[in-house]
């Protein structure tokens, strides 16, 4: 009972983590129509920002949300409205645009990198949050895994209920559905992509405040990040955002069964799951 | 109330309108048919400012209204049916026409502009948490419409309305389109549909390779030699 919950905390931290991530992509590639290689790049900005503001000013990481957060939303709404708009009005089709704006993001992603590298060093970095037991009736937890399973979940709520209860929200869904007609309702569709984008990067700044809080960081941590937001939006239904948030937990709860089988094997097991999804349900869970 | 003048439209090198002259008047339905590839959808396309035309004017409600991007251009009254419908599949019904008041002074009026739309239409009330993507294609059809009232329009653009339809269904929605005037929307019709157009519409125009060649009254125009040969297979 006991390594059935151990299993069930594992992966909805894994899977709250992931679906902020791959959310986020979603927001770039299902409406803004970039698939953002480089969205694990702003992930560990945002993590060495934490890092940074936790260690030098003593600043508390769950507060570092609300700043790192919106930090993140502007460098996204910059990358947009400076490269990837410039390129969309320099691209003759929209599905060169597709093409040309995934080599766009590669050349962001060893940019990023390689100033990251510059500034940081290679050395691997982290800190200490929380690092104690609480209990729950019998069950031990990690308080700082608590925290952040808790705060992702109360993440992925909130930006639920924005995409489904207001007027922008309905507007992005209607946008990533049918951006055209999205337009004849008078939905601005140019300001509307920028917003999307940033708000992929504020999902990075999210994953990447909530990351620190537990794992080492190093600068070349990103490729990974965004392999598995790839994989839990293949999963999910390709541009589909709710379909992200539930593979998320999803991919996360498989995460927390592999990995209390056999660790060692967390990353084939991935790798297997998205390989049989491309030859068996390519559409995925939510996909048209 | 909309008033079209000597508007050139290119796409690239080529032209596709040449000099166009339309009017349309208040409480009027206005077809405009032609075949498929004569440039009934970019005409409608260069009103709502989906195409910026090269040269020309259009007026609406005496405002000059050329060249403004489509959501300026909804501001102002003028709502758009896009071919087939275009609603947004994985969103209810409730959404879609929530979508259709988007604009910031009709968004605050959509609750009694929703009650308007469910009393012309009392079968999306009772369907309004269904998916669109589920709809029947009439369903469908019904919904699209009561979409484009949410913005309280005065003019409505309808594009191919019945294209892709079954006989009964554009019957139907011919009807659907006379109880929307009723309603007090003045209408300019795109069809390829000439015969079901001409019987419900006030006055038409006939759009041939990006000029219009005739227009009138439909009583006329049913009559004319050329429409009887060239549309109505006469």
């Amino acid at each position: 009972m006991i390594s059935f919950i151990n299993i069930l905390v594992n992966g909805l931290l894994m899977g709250g983590i992931y679906a902020i991530t791959a959310v986020g992509l979603s927001m770039q590639y299902g409406v803004a129509r970039i698939l953002n290689i480089a969205h694990g790049e702003f992930i560990m900005v945002a993590a060495f920002l934490t890092w940074m503001l936790h260690t030098t000013l003593g600043i508390n990481p769950i507060l570092c949300l609300a700043i790192v957060g919106p930090i993140l939303f502007v460098l996204g709404y910059l990358v947009r409205h400076y490269l990837f708009k410039t390129l969309k009005e320099k691209t003759p089709s929209p599905a060169a645009f597709e093409g040309n704006s995934m080599l766009m993001a590669f050349g962001l992603l060893f940019v990023i990198q390689s100033l990251a590298t510059y500034i940081w060093g290679k050395n691997i970095v982290g800190y200490d949050f929380m690092r104690y037991s609480v209990y729950l009736g019998e069950i031990r937890f990690a308080a700082n895994r608590l925290v952040i399973m808790i705060t992702a979940v109360i993440i992925c709520f909130l930006f639920y209920l924005f995409l489904t209860k207001t007027r922008t929200g309905k507007a992005i869904r209607a946008s990533s559905q049918d951006p055209d007609a999205a337009a004849l309702m008078g939905v601005d569709i140019n300001r509307m992509l920028t917003l999307c984008f940033a708000l992929g990067a504020l999902m990075a700044g999210f994953a990447g405040v909530l990351l620190s809080m537990e794992y080492k960081l190093d600068t070349f941590m990103g490729m990974g990040h965004t392999i598995i937001a790839i994989i839990v939006m293949v999963l999910g239904g390709l541009g589909s955002i709710p379909g992200s948030l539930v593979g998320g937990f999803i991919l996360g709860i498989f995460y927390g069964i592999v990995s209390g089988i056999e660790p060692g094997l967390t990353e084939a097991a991935y790798y297997l799951l998205f390989m049989l999804l491309l030859l068996f349900k390519p559409s995925g869970l939510f996909g048209r | 109330m909309l008033e079209v003048k000597n508007l050139n439209v290119f796409y690239g090198n080529v032209q596709v309108l040449w000099d166009v002259c339309l009017r349309v008047e208040e409480g009027e339905i206005v077809a405009l048919v032609g075949a498929n590839g004569a440039g009934k959808t970019t005409l409608l396309n260069a009103i709502t400012g989906l195409v910026k035309p090269a040269s020309g004017s259009v007026t609406f409600m005496g405002q000059d209204i050329t060249g403004l991007p489509p959501n300026a251009v909804v501001e102002l009254g003028i709502s758009y049916f896009p071919e087939g419908g275009r609603l947004f599949p994985d969103m209810s019904i409730l959404e879609n026409l929530e979508m259709g008041a988007f604009i910031k002074s009709s968004w605050k009026k959509r609750k009694e502009r929703l009650e308007k739309v469910y009393q012309i239409f009392p079968l999306l009330k009772e369907r309004r948490k269904q998916m669109a993507k589920t709809l029947s294609g009439g369903e469908r059809q019904m919904l699209a419409m009561g979409r484009v009232l949410m913005s309280d329009p005065k003019l409505g653009l309808f594009d191919e309305l019945s294209y892709g339809m079954a006989p009964k269904l554009v019957k139907e929605s011919f009807k659907m389109l006379q109880k929307l005037r009723d309603n007090g929307l003045t209408i300019l019709l795109n069809e390829q549909n000439v015969k079901q157009s001409l019987e419900i519409a006030d006055r038409a125009y006939v759009l041939e390779n990006g000029r219009i060649v005739s227009g009138g009254s439909c009583e006329e125009l049913l009559h004319s030699d050329h429409v009887r040969k060239a549309y109505l297979g006469l």
